[in-house]
């Protein structure tokens, strides 16, 4: 499919048009996955191939939704470009939403902007409102889904889309895709602004696929948002256990949605933990301080003196400290190895215990240091 | 037509008027394309025309009839919009004000509407949708139609294709109907086919009117039509008359050929005494004079030769039908005529050889077996339409025939009036 860059697809269609689908395109975020926005291709025109261009005016429109991608053809006229839109929705021939429910098309204002966003926001509550409707062939994902929606964490961040029967076997199948009420905000930012892409909102959704309607079949993913995911430590961070055989959502989301709050608070903790850890270590060996890292805590480096002998230890302090170990890296400064590098000696296994406060820590190490300096 | 649609399915007349066929008549469509082709941007309108009932019952041998019913759709008009949301708003919802104001005195003729539309889906949109079902309930349409015109061109204009689809979106399943449009195809191979769909235009009613008396007569039949179906009734009375005549000659030919059988079983008869005679006559005079058998004699030669051949003759009163053998007309001719016989008789094509009048010579003994071919062949005539030229090829001869010996052929030539002369008059002989 031949998607377009968004300046591409603005620079071919039709002037009058250019501002509606600006928005569209440039801040396009409609559902709860909004890290992938709306995708534009099929750019034709509705004029004659007499008019010169640019002058499309009708696309495709592509929208992420509860883990599919819809493909809608909104189709506008250029000599009247006043005029709302029109909408073919796909492969979904049964969709008809009800026009008083799309205020922005009854009071459709080609003035303003972000009224073809607006509109596609309201479409697509009433697709989901109608996918909700399919459900009905259900009786157990109906259950399902009632359940969620009674409960205020869920019920209102919920996308579902209700496949389409299987003809031959009778099958049916939905998806569930619902946000989850994590609190990300007390991640330290440090971590969260190392990310190449553009972070968005910080989100993590869980989606649960369900092969056939007795849920016998049931396939749950973790989706997180590129900073998060990095934050709480790679794809690692995404594994989640898996959907109990004859379990209901409404007690499998909320372990999974623990699990992840928990991950979260080790991050948090773990940095102020690391924080505490450095503090006092420079309270301790205060001039012995070569530097740290001041913004993730995750390095310190310390020059001791043991009897005329400097040397420099290195430590470093992993993501989820304290329950993992930091490193200390023994480095000598006189000495070289036969490979031009200053001589070091890695300590990992020295007495150690995560329960310690700072200070205790801080202390420790200076017989770990003595020791290594006469080795 | 929609209590004719509520009686059928009423009456269980086989499903509810399931199958559905459309037609459009060349003009319109044209027209409804030029429109369109011409809007610079989405185009859209209403169908004018009726819709009927067609049932057609078929009958065959395995169950005893079952009724169809076809619903068909003419499409006689369309009324273009001026512009898009000329009848509805923003919502899709129909004005009828507005729609009244654009159908006028025509909204009774609505059976359906149509859009136009350039590179897109051929399916229904959301607001045709909305907008069809509110057309469906204010106009009170129960099958309103739907044409979808979508124009698809390719990306450097070289081709474009106009597609359309005419759908009945009130049904849930069997939505899309085909549309005939009347002789757009290849008719170099069939022939230029009328269409059913009525010209309503005005201008063309005057006109009909004004000039139509010089081909149409009161009831409004064509004069040609009249004229020819009066030469086919002439025709038809002729035919009846001659098979009367042939019917009579038939009986009075079969009463004839009664009584030559008779007098021919006669002449045997007599013609065995008499050699019978002959014999005893023979016998006794040889034992008298045994010398005198070596006298070449040409008439008891010429008699036995005539026994032998008669008996080989007489059982053969067969009729060959479609004999090979032609006919020889010998035996109506005197013996002292045989100019007559020498006439030349022209061939048919494929016709097979005659024989030499000789041989009739031989047979003049009045065999039957040559009259009879002749008859028979004379017999065929009215059926055998290829055999024309054998055939008046032989009359001529008869008319020769008759006129060298009239006296002979009298009673034979009764029969022949019967048959149909070349000039297509049935003539009666010369003699009687």
């Amino acid at each position: 499919m031949n998607s377009l860059s968004p300046e591409v697809a603005l620079s071919r269609i039709s002037p009058e048009l250019r501002p509606l689908l600006c928005s569209v395109v440039r801040n396009g975020r409609v559902g709860l996955d909004s890290s992938s926005c709306l995708r534009i291709t099929d750019l034709k025109s509705g004029c004659t191939s007499l008019m010169p261009g640019p002058c499309c005016d009708r696309f495709k429109l592509h929208i992420p939704y509860a883990g599919e991608t819809l493909k809608w053809d909104i189709i506008f006229n250029a000599k009247d470009p006043e005029l709302p839109p029109d909408f073919i929705f796909g492969e979904d021939a049964d969709f008809l939403p009800e026009p008083s429910e799309l205020p922005h098309l009854v009071s459709w204002d080609a003035g303003k902007p972000e009224c073809l966003l607006q509109l596609v926001k309201e479409l697509l509550q009433q697709y989901h409102q109608y996918q909700c409707q399919r459900l009905r062939d259900s009786s157990r994902l109906l259950f399902e889904y009632g359940s969620l929606l009674e409960d205020p964490n869920y019920g209102r961040s919920m996308e579902i889309y209700a496949g389409r029967k299987n003809s031959w076997t009778g099958e049916f199948s939905a998806r569930f895709l619902l946000r989850l009420p994590v609190d990300f905000s007390n991640i330290p930012v440090y971590l969260l602004k190392d990310t190449a892409l553009d972070p968005g909102e910080d989100v993590a959704l869980l989606s649960v696929s369900f092969e056939d309607a007795e849920a016998t079949q049931v396939f749950p993913k973790l989706y997180l948002s590129p900073s998060i995911e990095h934050a709480l430590g790679g794809s690692s961070a995404l594994h989640i256990p898996a959907f109990p055989s004859g379990g209901c959502l409404i007690d499998y989301v909320p372990q999974v949605c623990q699990l992840l709050t928990n991950k979260v608070q080790y991050v948090i903790q773990g940095y102020h933990k690391r924080r505490e850890y450095i503090a006092a270590f420079l309270s301790h060996f205060g001039m012995g301080v070569v530097e740290y890292d001041a913004v993730g805590f995750t390095k310190l480096t310390l020059l001791l003196m043991w009897k005329d002998f400097c040397f420099l230890v290195h430590v470093d302090l992993p993501l989820y400290f304290p329950r993992d170990q930091p490193t200390l890296t023994f480095q000598s400064i006189y000495h070289f190895t036969s490979s031009g590098q200053l001589y070091s000696q890695v300590q990992k296994s020295y007495p150690y215990s995560p329960r310690w406060d700072g200070n205790e820590m801080a202390k420790r190490p200076h017989l770990i240091a003595g020791e290594q300096s006469l080795s | 037509s929609c209590e004719v649609l509520a009686c059928a399915k009423d009456c269980g007349l086989g499903a509810y008027v399931s199958i559905m066929a459309a037609s459009i008549s060349g003009y319109t469509f044209s027209s409804v394309c030029y429109h369109s082709a011409n809007s610079n941007s989405d185009h859209e309108g209403f169908l004018l025309g009726e819709v009927r009932q067609e049932e057609t019952l078929s009958i065959s041998d395995s169950h005893i009839g079952s009724s169809e019913l076809l619903n068909v759709i003419e499409v006689h008009n369309h009324e273009p919009c001026a512009q898009l949301f000329s009848f509805y708003d923003y919502a899709g919802n129909v004005n009828e004000e507005n729609l009244n104001r654009i159908l006028k005195d025509r909204r009774k003729n609505v059976i359906g509407w149509y859009r136009f539309r350039r590179n897109t889906q051929q399916q229904m949109s959301f607001r045709e949708q909305v907008i069809h079902k509110q057309l469906t309930h204010i106009l009170g349409i129960p099958d309103l139609v739907f044409l979808l015109f979508s124009f698809i061109s390719t990306a450097n204009s070289s081709t474009h294709a106009l597609e359309y689809v005419l759908f009945r979106p009130n049904r849930n399943y069997n939505q899309r109907i085909s549309l005939s449009i009347p002789n757009l195809g290849n008719t170099s191979q069939q022939e230029y086919k009328v269409s059913s769909v009525p010209n309503t235009s005005k201008n063309y009613t005057s006109v009909i009117k004004e000039h139509g008396t010089e081909f149409f007569d009161k009831d409004g039949v064509m004069k040609d039509i009249r004229a020819i179906f009066q030469v086919y009734s002439a025709l038809q009375e002729r035919v009846q008359a001659v098979c009367c005549e042939v019917d009579q000659s038939e009986r009075v030919r079969e009463k004839i050929q009664e009584e030559v059988n008779k007098l021919k079983e006669e002449i045997a008869l007599r013609k065995r005494n008499s050699a019978e005679e002959e014999r005893r006559l023979q016998e006794a005079a040889a034992v008298t004079l045994p010398d005198n058998s070596a006298l070449p004699d040409s008439s008891p030669s010429s008699l036995t030769r005539v026994v032998l051949s008669g008996p080989s003759v007489e059982p053969s009163l067969e009729r060959p039908v479609n004999s090979s053998s032609p006919p020889v007309y010998s035996t109506t001719l005197p013996p002292d005529s045989p100019s007559a016989i020498l006439l030349p008789r022209p061939q048919a094509v494929g016709s097979p050889g005659h024989p030499s009048p000789s041989l009739g010579l031989g047979n003049g003994d009045g065999s039957s077996s040559d009259s009879l071919n002749r008859q028979a062949i004379g017999q065929e005539d009215p059926e055998d339409g290829d055999d024309d030229d054998e055939d008046s090829s032989e009359y001529e001869n008869l008319v020769s025939e008759q006129s060298q010996a009239p006296s002979l052929t009298e009673t034979v030539t009764l029969g022949r009036p019967a048959t149909l002369w070349p000039d297509g008059d049935a003539h009666s002989p010369p003699g009687s």
